[in-house]
């Protein structure tokens, strides 16, 4: 194929996901957290399609499809949280949920 | 004949059964006659028994019956075996005959007792364990029927267990039984060692081929067996104090039947005990120092029923100088007659401590005749059967086994002078207390208690003794229920005409009955006879004298030796020396034992199983930090640590 | 001379991506990481052209940088000033630690696994048709190979859409704490 090697995509999605698992680990707003979940997301989603690049079938691609609507269910999901976490005056700090500990 | 000897052990089990069973649904009277029926049946049981052996020749009187086999390891098995013999036979009657007539008589006794339905249970299981040890057709039903007389005793004993001294007493008598329940079982593994059965007949056999030393072993475990029940020297301290149970429960046990079990199992056992002649002797000298022992004990008790017990210890003693010394026919005669008249006097007094609503210190009694004499013929009658005094039952008996110990050489003539002293002894302490309670004046208490005004004297009686009430028949009804006093007056007559069954010489059904059974080793002649019961009957009215002269008449005053009474009001300080050598070191044990081994290693090992649990789970607890980021790490740590796996896994 | 402007076109992408996403995971104002998001994503809808996924490069702009992003934006803005903090201060630093320690640890094992296939099966590249990410080919394929992967995602959706409308409803607590007035905020939990 032209221009570089599936090799290189895969080291591109090899950092971009680590980036995002510090971002998951380092940030405390549970937002930059969703963020951070995002660029793994989209790492995996570059995976998928190099593979499926590789390998000549659809089926990497359609799995990047399917990563996308969950992620972006997700993300629903995750911003409604945020949003009601807000409204009961509560801190947005993912460091201050603590009470399952012990 | 068979099916009259298993209703007979199994009635009064069905009848305790039936009382523990119905509980509260049943009166308190209908317990006691539940009970009282089930010893009669057991006695027509015995009677039935009894007839059939009759009718067969003397020898073939033996009749073994199994119901199924009880334990069968390898070649050694125990059968759940019944033996009809007239040995069995005879104890079978006389344990339902007389305990019939106790348990009747407790009807009245125990009238008014919040607990009696308990009573009545104990009294029939009791009656069931007696049956079980007599007609035992091995020696492990016989150790079975041994140790639940023992429990049934120690229920008893402490049946109004509220009493702290009661309860004291049970125990003692429970363990004092216990270390000759361990003797004997230790005499029945070498037993089972060495003649692989527990069989009578094939332990007799096989039993020929030990050697001496393991024969007196055997011999000298039964022998402590037998003298911890009959409490003979030295296991006899738990008898005086185990009158604190209720009187009929000292009649029964304590001076009709389980007390002579002891003397029975010699009987039983005697071919063990002829192997091994040093341990017979043995018996033989024991029951001769009892007998003074506790004869000499009997002339200082205040107590009614103490006199009586060590009476009992007395003429237990008499019983097993006569076995000890192979006159198996007479010890079990005088076995018999003693039944009668020891229950008899038991009885009695129960009905004067009855009358006198729980009073037993014979200090505060007198001039009981004037009040009570129909009960004064019957102490009367057997107190003179105690001292053998003809034409009453204890003469035959007692100078029976004089006679035979007269015949048996040096060591017999020994023992025949000490059982002399004891006649004396016997006539002085049984007319001691015969005139100290009945004659004189009439005491204080026994006025009012005459009067029918029960009001003070239960209260001042309640702290010493049961809370007892209902005498409510006074004096006007008589000397007690009907229920009292018809055993005491059958028991009357029995102790008159006991004797007459065996007249030496003349005519002696009974040894003949006992004879294939026990053949005596020793058979007094006529002279013999004649001048045992001679002396016999002569010191015995010589003791009867000097108590007349002490307390009859009061005429004199009681010669001070200050220290020989202070022993033997203190029993000769065996419960002291028992309490020191046993007691004291054992309870020393147990302490250094609790502190060193107990609560360091027993009791830490599982408090420290719990405290590391604990300590773990803290640990543990620590990674639940709580925070999100931290359960986030582990996940991508994990997944790290996954893709080398995988990565190597390839 | 295509293959040198595909591979400046992949490097401009390939750096821009990655710078972009270091942007979003430093930035403390959640509106410039968003912003950054979102250059993440269009260098990767031109990453996703490179190697033939035009379908998948169009949903991702359209979707993700369309609608998702645009979500997010809107979310920002109603936190306003609250919605972005820094990294440290207050948590164990341990965590800090471990958690630089494990993103290097995945990214040098991901490298290594990735170096241990170069030569074998990473070399050979199949040869496609040009219609390989078309939407028609990636319709085909998902109404008949992958039928049930289509009809899943669909119920997740819905799903989402449910808990979305419901996360969103207001209630009688909130209310009355808007009846009180923005004063203070509650620490959520044992801190």
């Amino acid at each position: 194929m032209a221009g570089p090697e599936i090799t290189w995509y895969l080291i591109v999605s090899a950092i971009l996901f680590s980036i995002g698992t510090l971002g998951v680990l380092l940030r405390r707003s549970p937002l930059i957290v969703l963020l951070s979940l995002e660029i793994m997301l989209n790492a995996s989603n570059l995976a998928l399609i190099s593979f499926a690049r590789l390998h000549g079938g659809h089926d990497g691609q359609i799995f990047a499809l399917a990563v996308m609507a969950v992620a972006a269910s997700e993300v629903v999901v995750g911003l409604g949280l945020i949003v009601a976490v807000s409204r009961r005056r509560l801190t947005l700090d993912v460091d201050s949920f603590r009470v399952l500990r012990g | 004949m068979i099916q009259g000897a298993w209703l007979c052990l199994f009635a009064p089990l069905a009848g305790a059964f039936a009382i523990t069973v119905m509980g509260d649904s049943i009166t308190r009277r209908t317990a006691g006659w539940i009970s009282t029926l089930s010893v009669f049946v057991a006695f027509a049981g015995a009677v039935v028994s009894f007839v059939g052996l009759l009718g067969e020749s003397p020898g073939e009187r033996e009749h073994l019956s199994t119901a199924w086999t009880w334990l069968s390891t390898g070649s050694f098995k125990i059968g759940m075996t019944l033996l009809v013999d007239p040995l069995s036979v005879l104890m079978m009657l006389i344990v339902t005959g007389v305990g019939g007539l106790i348990v009747l008589y407790s009807i009245g006794y125990m009238d008014g007792d919040p607990e009696e339905r308990r009573y009545f249970a104990y009294m029939s299981f009791f009656v069931f364990s007696m049956l079980m040890l007599v007609q035992a057709g091995n020696f492990l039903l016989l150790l079975v029927g041994w140790g639940l007389v023992g429990l049934a005793s120690y229920l008893l004993i402490g049946f109004w267990h509220e009493r702290a001294e009661a309860v004291a007493a049970a125990k003692k008598a429970f363990i004092m039984n216990a270390a000759g329940d361990a003797t004997m079982a230790l005499a029945f593994f070498v037993l089972i060692w060495q003649t692989g059965t527990l069989e009578f007949a094939e332990a007799f056999v096989g039993a020929e081929g030990m050697s001496s030393t393991l024969l007196n072993l055997v011999a000298l475990g039964l022998l402590g067996g037998a003298v911890a029940k009959s409490a003979q020297i030295p296991l006899h301290t738990w008898l005086p104090d185990a009158m604190e149970g209720p009187t009929p429960v000292s009649a029964l046990i304590h001076a009709a039947t389980m007390v002579t079990a002891g003397v029975y199992l010699i009987v039983r056992a005697h071919p063990l005990f002829e192997l091994a002649p040093s341990i017979q002797d043995l018996a033989a000298g024991l029951g001769a120092l009892t007998l003074l022992v506790a004869g000499f004990i009997a002339l200082v008790q205040t107590d009614i029923k103490r006199v009586i017990a060590y009476s009992t210890m007395s003429q237990i003693g008499y019983m097993f100088l006569g076995v000890g010394l192979g006159a198996y026919g007479n010890g079990m005669f005088h076995l018999m007659t003693h039944a009668f008249f020891k229950a008899l006097l038991f009885m009695a007094a129960g009905l004067v401590i009855h009358h006198l609503a729980g009073e037993q210190d014979i200090r505060r009694m007198g001039g009981v005749r004037r009040v009570m004499p129909k009960t004064f013929v019957a102490f009367l009658v057997g107190s003179l059967a105690l001292v053998g005094i003809p034409p009453l039952s204890g003469f035959f008996s007692k100078d029976a086994i004089l006679a035979s110990a007269l015949a048996s050489g040096g060591y017999g003539q020994l023992l025949f002078a000490a059982g002399l002293l004891g006649t004396l002894l016997t006539g002085l302490y049984t007319f001691r207390l015969f005139f100290v309670v009945f004659l004189g004046r009439p005491s204080e208490l026994v006025l009012q208690h005459a009067q029918g005004s029960h009001g003070r004297p239960e209260e001042e009686d309640a702290s010493r003794t049961h809370g007892k009430t209902a005498h409510g028949e006074t004096a006007s009804h008589g000397e007690g229920p009907w229920t009292m006093t018809v055993p005491v007056a059958v028991l009357t007559v029995l102790a008159v005409i006991g004797g007459w069954l065996q007249i030496p010489d003349v005519w002696h059904p009974f040894s003949d009955w006992l004879h294939d059974v026990a053949e005596p080793l020793v058979e007094p002649s006529v002279t013999q006879d004649l001048v045992a019961s001679a002396l016999a009957v002569g010191l015995g009215l010589v003791g009867v004298g000097v108590a007349w002269l002490f307390y009859g008449a009061r005429s004199r005053e009681l010669p001070r030796v200050a220290g020989v009474r202070h022993a033997l009001e203190h029993k000769l300080y065996f419960d002291e020396l028992y309490d020191l050598v046993f007691y004291r070191p054992a309870v020393w044990m147990a302490g250094v034992w609790r502190r060193t081994i107990e609560e360091p290693l027993i009791g830490g090992s599982i408090t420290g199983v719990s405290l590391g649990a604990r300590r773990a789970g803290g640990v543990l607890g620590e990674t639940q930090t709580g925070y999100l980021r931290s359960y986030a790490l582990a996940i991508a740590a994990a997944a790290a640590v996954l893709v080398v796996v995988f990565l190597a896994v390839q | 001379m295509g293959n040198f402007l595909v591979w400046a076109v992949w490097l401009v992408a390939a750096f821009a991506c990655l710078g972009s996403g270091i942007a979003v995971v430093s930035f403390t104002n959640a509106f410039y990481s968003a912003l950054a998001l979102i250059g993440n994503l269009g260098s990767l809808a031109v990453l996703f052209l490179l190697a033939s996924a035009e379908f998948l490069a169009a949903a991702q702009v359209l979707v993700y940088a369309g609608a998702v992003m645009v979500m997010f934006l809107f979310v920002i803005a109603y936190l306003g000033d609250t919605a972005g903090l820094p990294f440290r201060g207050g948590g164990p630093s341990w965590v800090s630690v471990g958690a630089v320690v494990a993103a290097t640890a995945i990214l040098v094992e991901v490298v290594v696994a990735i170096g241990l296939k170069a030569g074998n099966a990473l070399s050979s590249v199949d040869e496609i048709e040009s219609s390989f990410g078309s939407p028609g080919e990636i319709g085909r394929v998902f109404l008949t190979d992958h039928l049930l992967a289509f009809e899943i995602t669909s119920i997740v959706l819905l799903i989402a859409a449910v808990g979305g409308v419901i996360l969103g409803t207001r209630t009688r607590a909130e209310d009355e704490l808007d009846a009180q007035g923005a004063a203070g905020q509650e620490t959520y939990g044992r801190a």
